[in-house]
């Protein structure tokens, strides 16, 4: 009944279709297995570079204070905004959006964006305000792949007071990434870039902490796997004293310059100034490039620290260090007298005196009072470069003071044996003369020069300024120069004279003796100078080195002002105002302050 | 007909098949949950689970009835798809910007899902009428083109995968209608020119889903995101799974179209190689019984049938689990038993069914 069709055809070929279809089932599995054992690992990781977010949790560095514990450089709590743009589904709209909510350049947030590192947040605007962290919370739905981080912020209390010896912090640079000392420090982290903030960058740096967030596909923080706390920076402990400083920065006026108060007996940095100054606070988040480019080409250049990379021609500052050399070497004595007609005629030269009249017999004394040039030529001569370059170096010059600060300028003693290396020309005797009194090629910063003046205020010995109290106090003992004490006090009679009746008068102060000397330093010739007598940036800067009280120093000072024509006239009353603060004698005298001078204030 | 079925039938149900079924649609109803669980609609796999039983009452219905009844109006089947085709293209509202879905009773259907059933009946009668032993290009090329209009029809929705799915079935049963090896040949070269001719016909982004399958690194936020990600998800599975519920690339939302087209990169995840292996013996076992009863059928009619849906039936599951392992470019095919989607389930349900249907019907006259 039934019929049977000829199936053997349609067997066979489906045989071959099962065949084919164990075959594509074994080559997924060989997929499968290539995918989920042979390479695992690396989908593992990818998945979990999907999931987690890695948040850091900046740690604030540690506050500047100054020796009275008053805050010089703190931190303030701020906004990051930040953003994670992996899974965002439209990324051009994301930016569009998120720069008109937060009012940043949408160029800004795409150069940001390519600069990234996979998986790792782009910051688009730090410090952001309130109301923009108000903005973004209330589209926290529409814009998850942003986030708000707490980032402390350095700041400034001061504004550009102290600004140079602070210095300021900023993102890490290309090329700092790629020297050792930062090699554990990621893009983006803020290091200090100027200052002790930089010297003492590792010190003050806290320990960065994290929170490994889960998030989902839209960037939602779901869940935290794992949370390190920041631990703060230790604070650092200046010498500076805050109210110093201030009064520093005061006495300037605007003008440029620089001074630097120092403790003579252990080197301490009671203050410094440089002027004009920036401030620091403009880089903390990054400084604008136009604001930038307007500090970095300024002809005045505020971003130089002038106390520590000024080079000026010390002038007749210079005549401490030549009185204390010749005394030393035999060549005169504290009566040793020379005239003085108003020139010096040696060598086929006519070597002027300040005072054209002339002074007349100068002793030592009088001629540091009066600062007369034709006895220190007089000195010059027989001292020879030889040992005045000698001593010049033994009181610091030529070389940095070692102060702990980034970047300090060395100056420039000459000598025989430089000329022939850098000229190949021999030394005239000539230079020697005009060497004597500061000028020709010797060059100094104001910090050695006040360097200088503390050993004659200390007794002979060359200190190590520096910024930050050694720890558990131990003060390393400044090297004794080995000096005679009737060397050091002939020198000192000679300061003493200078504010007492020569060309410092106006440092005098009513109740402490002020030592000092005047300088000016050629910023052109002479003779150039009184073809234009009037051009401002042609006129000689002006010096003071101070220290007092006379007896037993304890502050010591050095004040350059640029073209300010002669230091007496302009860094004396500079110098005067500071010491004034120093000892008190600023403000009407209280109650308490009968009779007191100097241990009040220095306390 | 009704209550008379005959006890034969029932000791002849396939009851390997029938149950392979059902354990894959059951770890697609777990693998829905799965998806879903944590999203806006946490009850999704109940809904599954009913569609699943809807699917299983289908199944019995199409394993009751006798196919050759359905054979006899093959024409009218075909009729009817085209109508319904054609009704979708006009009427159908715009979802997701495609016309795929009509409204029946507050569900949504596809019907090219079950034009895919109409389509096999359709093809298995054509085929079983021809008498002689082999086939030439010219006896194939009528119910090819019959074939070619359905899933135009389809691909205009668009819908290209469930389009594509026509090709395979149409082919194995011609194949096994005896087309000659050259023919065979001949055919795939005559695809390969229509492929080449619908190039400048396909979509931008079903072009861009090419190109960034070739270097998904092209576009990694677009079109490769897709392909990464499943990607991602399956590696990340390793031999044993991450665990239910525990994969983060599905359940943090990475994974796209997780509950639907990439259900399988849940398994792969959160179960492992072991899992995939697992499930891919299941395909295969329901696959290779498929061939079996093909390979039993007292006719060419019931052989070419069960082929024909077997055809459409692997391609679809290794087309998905390929695309999911990211050996093919991203389509919109679903899974067979384990997506989410009603009128998958059901005319995949309903054609085991049918494949039921036959293998019970082979003693029968």
């Amino acid at each position: 009944m039934r019929i049977y069709e000829d199936l053997r055809v349609v067997q066979a070929r489906l045989a071959v279709l099962q065949a084919l279809a164990v075959v594509l089932v074994a080559a997924l599995v060989v997929q499968f297995w290539n995918l989920q054992v042979v390479r695992a690992r690396h989908f593992r990781d990818l998945a979990e570079n999907n999931r987690s977010r890695l948040v850091t949790l900046a740690a604030p560095r540690g506050a500047l204070l100054d020796r009275q514990g008053r805050v010089l450089v703190g931190n303030r709590p701020s906004f990051n905004v930040v953003l994670t743009p992996e899974h965002a589904p439209d990324l051009d709209r994301l930016v569009a959006r998120l720069s008109a909510v937060l009012g940043v350049g949408e160029a800004a947030i795409r150069e940001r964006l390519a600069r990234r590192q996979p998986y790792r947040p782009v910051v688009v605007k730090t410090d952001a305000t309130l109301a923009d962290v108000a903005a973004l919370d209330a589209r926290r739905r529409e814009l998850p792949e942003v986030s708000v981080e707490f980032v402390p912020l350095r700041s400034y209390p001061l504004a550009s007071a102290a600004a140079h010896a602070l210095g300021r912090v900023g993102e890490i640079t290309e090329r700092q990434l790629q020297l050792g000392e930062y090699k554990d420090l990621a893009p983006g982290s803020l290091v200090g870039q100027a200052g002790i903030e930089s010297e003492y960058n590792r010190e003050v740096m806290g320990k960065d902490g994290f929170r490994r967030v889960i998030v989902n596909s839209r960037g939602l923080e779901v869940a935290e796997a794992e949370r390190q706390a920041p631990e703060d920076g230790p604070s650092l402990t200046l010498t500076i004293d805050a109210s110093l400083q201030a009064a520093m920065e005061k006495a300037f006026e605007g003008r440029a310059g620089s001074a630097v108060a120092l403790d003579p007996r252990t080197g301490e940095i009671l203050a410094m100034a440089s002027t004009p100054a920036y401030d620091p606070n403009e880089f903390t988040t990054g400084i604008d490039a136009s604001l930038w480019a307007s500090l970095a080409t300024d002809p005045l250049t505020p971003l130089m620290n002038r106390v520590i990379q000024g080079t000026y021609s010390p002038g007749s500052t210079f005549k401490v260090i030549a009185s204390t050399a010749a005394l030393e070497e035999g060549v005169i004595t504290p009566a040793t007298t020379f005239f003085c007609p108003g020139y010096l005629a040696v060598y086929n030269t006519v070597f002027h005196c300040h005072n054209p009249r002339g002074h007349g017999l100068m002793d030592l004394r009088r001629a540091i009072a009066n600062s007369c040039n034709v006895y220190f030529y007089q000195v010059g001569i027989r001292l020879e470069i030889g040992r005045l370059a000698k001593w010049a170096k033994l009181m610091g010059l030529g070389a940095p003071t070692g102060i702990d600060l980034p970047h300090e300028g060395s100056g420039l003693m000459p000598s025989p044996e430089w000329k022939m290396r850098l000229f190949k020309t021999p030394w005239y005797a000539g230079e020697t003369v005009s060497v004597a009194i500061g000028q020709g090629q010797v060059s100094a910063t104001p910090l050695q020069m006040a360097r200088v003046v503390s050993v004659i205020a200390n007794g002979g010995r060359l200190v190590r300024p520096h910024l930050v109290k050694s720890p558990a106090g131990g003060v390393e003992a400044p090297a004794s120069l080995g000096i005679h004490p009737e060397t050091i006090a002939a020198v000192k009679e000679g300061l003493r004279a200078v504010v007492a009746e020569g060309s410092g008068w106006r440092a005098r102060l009513q109740t402490v003796e002020v030592c000092g000397k005047t300088g000016s330093a050629q910023v052109v010739s002479r003779s150039r100078l009184e073809k234009s007598p009037n051009a401002q940036a042609l006129l000689p800067h002006g010096w003071f080195l101070a220290f007092a009280p006379a007896d037993a120093p304890t502050i010591a000072l050095a004040v350059i002002v640029e073209h300010g024509r002669s230091g007496g006239e302009s860094a004396a009353p500079v110098a005067r105002q500071i010491l004034a603060h120093y000892f008190g004698l600023d403000r009407p005298p209280g109650p308490g302050d009968a009779g007191v001078t100097d241990t009040e204030a220095e306390d | 007909m009704v209550g008379g079925i005959d006890r034969r039938f029932v000791y002849n149900v396939d009851w390997v098949l029938l149950g392979a079924t059902l354990a894959l649609a059951l770890v697609g109803v777990a693998m829905v949950s799965s998806a879903t669980h944590s999203g806006r609609y946490p009850d999704l796999y109940l809904k599954q689970l009913a569609l699943v039983g809807v699917g299983t009452v289908g199944l019995a219905v199409a394993a009751s009835l006798d196919y050759r009844r359905f054979a006899d109006r093959a024409m009218l089947l075909y009729g009817l798809s085209v109508v319904a085709l054609v009704y979708v293209l006009r009427f159908a509202p715009v979802i997701a910007g495609t016309r795929r879905w009509i409204l029946v009773g507050g569900f949504q259907l596809q019907p090219s899902e079950l034009v895919k059933l109409a389509a096999a009946v359709f093809v298995a009668k054509v085929f079983s009428e021809y008498r002689q032993e082999t086939l030439g290009l010219r006896d194939v090329a009528l119910p090819g083109a019959a074939i070619a209009l359905l899933s135009l029809l389809i691909a205009r929705e668009p819908d290209l995968g469930t389009a594509v799915c026509l090709v395979p079935m149409f082919l194995v049963v011609a194949f096994l209608a005896g087309l000659r090896m050259r023919a065979v040949a001949g055919l795939a070269a005559v695809m390969l020119l229509l492929a080449a001719l619908t190039w400048p016909f396909l979509k931008d982004y079903q072009k861009t889903r090419i190109y960034t399958f070739l270097d998904p690194s092209l576009d990694p936020r677009g079109a490769g995101y897709q392909k990464i990600q499943s990607q991602i998800a399956v590696g990340s599975g390793g031999l044993l799974g991450r665990g239910f519920r525990e994969g983060s690339q599905a359940q943090l939302g990475y994974l796209p179209a997780r509950h639907t087209d990439f259900i399988f990169s849940v398994l792969a995840e959160e179960a492992g190689f072991a899992g995939v292996v697992v499930a891919l013996g299941l395909y295969l076992l329901v696959l290779w019984r498929m061939l079996e009863t093909a390979r039993l059928a007292r006719d060419r009619l019931g052989a070419f049938l069960v082929a024909g849906i077997a055809g459409s039936f692997a391609f679809q599951v290794v087309y998905n689990v390929a695309m999911v392992a990211g050996l093919v470019p991203v389509k919109g095919l679903p899974l067979p038993l384990m997506s989410y989607g009603g009128s998958s389930v059901l005319s995949t349900l309903m054609g085991v069914g049918l494949v039921l249907s036959v293998r019970m019907r082979r003693f029968a006259n």
